[in-house]
């Protein structure tokens, strides 16, 4: 008994213990607030907060598609099967991946503008155009990732009660209106779910592919703060600062996610 | 009715396309790989006249692929063996076995789950490093067993919860030690379970770069990942070179989800129904 305790709660002590080491940001002297101030003042951190905007306001549309065609799928969209398994892949696929194989297919002189120039679209820059690259680089991560989400929907569909989608049937309800009052209000469990999931994963798991696709770049528009992070502790060697910003990056997480779950819960209330 | 089928043949049509448009980059990136780089340069769509495995050869052996590729292994199965070990343990542990401070610790466990490794890393590197283990296999395979730990013995709590309590009753009347009822009834009836966390650890693990390129600073001890990242500089006049690299790293994966896909699936779906 007494070896599986500790066999037992060395690890969990160790794990807990490394996962909570992070708040202490400041090693040696005491310099108060000087990181954050030199955080805040730094235009990479600036724009890098500018893109968690963007992100946040990209979010509903991260979600919809997926919801959507869970939705499809659930209601017996011919091939439904087929398409289960196709959309989730990617999403196991590591990010360094998905990263190299866009690197190849969105190159200036890659297949997509050559697909778009065959139509008439004029060449875009994907990656080095300082206004497009983010959206490029979010799009992959979304197209990498609506699998999972698709997946958790699924899920959350298998715990409906058939009989209420049959009564909408009856009733004549049509598609648009039996994903509104039915599938909606019954899965807000899952749809919270979902944007927080979606959130986390866009903060915390692009780095794979901003290290493969941009490096931050163009002209640094691509920074986002886990970016920063490495870059600070990997690369210029300042733990100090790139602590300040892990904080920062946790408070940021914490925040959206509990104003997500407020504004989805009032809006459950009211329906 | 008519109706309702209609507009599923008119949402299968985007699907399909939808679809096609999750397949064909892998398939170009696969095509890629077996051109020679006079043909992709003079027509990157077309499918290969003949197969050219000398870039997968090329990538494989000059590169340094197969280093990468062992490394990966290697650090990938002691992870997941030690996560699946503790993690099992631990479950058992705290569904089936109520000792002082064991909710307090599952709560414990829960908000470590929440805390994302970006904010870590920094500490952790510094420990790493303070202890010597940065750089060195054991270090990083700590990294991931400390990195997907909770999430592990979260998913295997949750498990353990279903099994009757009356059957480790029994086995303890039995006469075995709480050890016996762990290896002789819990580790064999948490099998399914452990398939599907051990497939979804390997797979992050497998995948993982940022850790990985945070631990293992020297390139003889790079993983697969990180060496994909490194091709592109090395490589990028040399696409179908480049392409193969990218292929060899991305087809354990797929094998894997050919075979495992509803154990995967089932994994990532276990955490958001408890929720």
């Amino acid at each position: 008994m007494l070896i599986i305790v500790v066999l037992r709660l060395w690890p969990l002590v160790l794990g807990v213990n490394f996962s909570f080491t992070g708040d202490g940001d400041r090693n040696g002297t005491w310099v108060g607030l000087d990181n954050y101030v030199t955080l805040f003042g730094d235009p990479l951190f600036r724009t890098a907060l500018r893109n968690v905007g963007l992100l946040v306001l990209l979010l509903p549309v991260a979600v919809a598609i997926p919801g959507l065609l869970a939705t499809f799928v659930y209601l017996r969209v011919p091939g439904h099967r087929v398409y289960r398994g196709v959309y989730f892949f990617p999403a196991v696929l590591s990010p360094v991946i998905v990263g190299a194989i866009f690197n190849l297919l969105l190159a200036f002189d890659g297949p997509l503008n050559t697909l778009l120039g065959g139509v008439g679209i004029g060449p875009v820059d994907w990656l080095g155009d300082p206004d497009v690259a983010i959206f490029a680089v979010v799009g992959v991560h979304v197209w990498a990732t609506f699998g999972m989400a698709l997946v958790v929907f699924l899920a959350g569909f298998s715990t409906l009660d058939p009989s209420l989608l049959d009564a909408a049937k009856v009733d004549g309800a049509s598609l648009p209106q039996t994903v509104w009052h039915v599938i909606i209000p019954s899965l807000s469990r899952t749809i919270q779910f979902v944007f927080v999931t979606t959130m986390i994963g866009m903060l915390t798991s692009m780095f794979g592919l901003l290290f493969v696709m941009t490096s931050g770049g163009p002209e640094g528009s691509t920074y986002l703060p886990e970016y920063y992070v490495w870059i600070q502790q990997g690369q210029m060697n300042q733990p100090a600062l790139a602590s300040a910003a892990s904080t920062a990056l946790f408070l940021i997480m914490l925040v959206v996610g509990l104003v997500q779950i407020g504004i989805l819960r009032r809006a459950g209330k009211e329906e | 009715m008519s109706g309702t089928r209609l507009t599923k043949w008119v949402v299968a049509v985007p699907m399909a396309a939808l679809a096609l448009a999750t397949i064909y980059p892998l398939v170009f990136t696969a095509n890629v790989a077996m051109k020679t780089r006079r043909e992709y340069i003079l027509d990157r769509f077309s499918l290969s006249g003949s197969l050219h495995w000398e870039n997968v050869v090329k990538a494989w052996t000059s590169v340094g692929m197969s280093r990468y590729f062992m490394n990966s292994v290697i650090v990938v199965a002691c992870s997941v063996a030690l996560l699946l070990l503790l993690g099992s343990m631990a479950g058992f542990a705290l569904a089936r076995l109520r000792f002082r401070g064991s909710s307090t610790l599952f709560l414990g466990i829960l908000a470590a789950l929440f805390v994302p490794f970006q904010v870590i890393m920094v500490p952790l590197a510094r420990i790493m490093a303070d202890t010597g283990l940065i750089d060195t296999y054991p270090g990083l395979v700590l990294a991931y067993v400390a990195q997907f730990l909770p999430f592990t013995i979260f998913l295997m709590t949750s498990y353990y919860s279903t099994v009757p309590p009356e059957i480790v009753d029994a086995a303890r009347i039995d006469g075995n030690t709480v050890y016996g009822v762990y290896w002789r009834i819990m580790l064999p009836m948490g099998a399914p379970a452990l398939l599907s966390v051990g497939v979804l650890n390997a797979l992050f693990c497998w995948n993982d770069v940022l850790i990985s390129l945070l631990m293992m600073p020297s390139a003889e001890h790079r993983t697969l990942m990180v060496g994909v990242t490194s091709l592109r500089g090395q490589y990028s006049d040399d696409i179908p070179t480049f392409a193969s690299g990218v292929l060899i790293a991305a087809i354990p994966v797929l094998v894997v989800y050919l075979f495992l896909q509803r154990q995967i699936a089932d994994g990532v779906t276990a955490g958001s129904t408890k929720g």
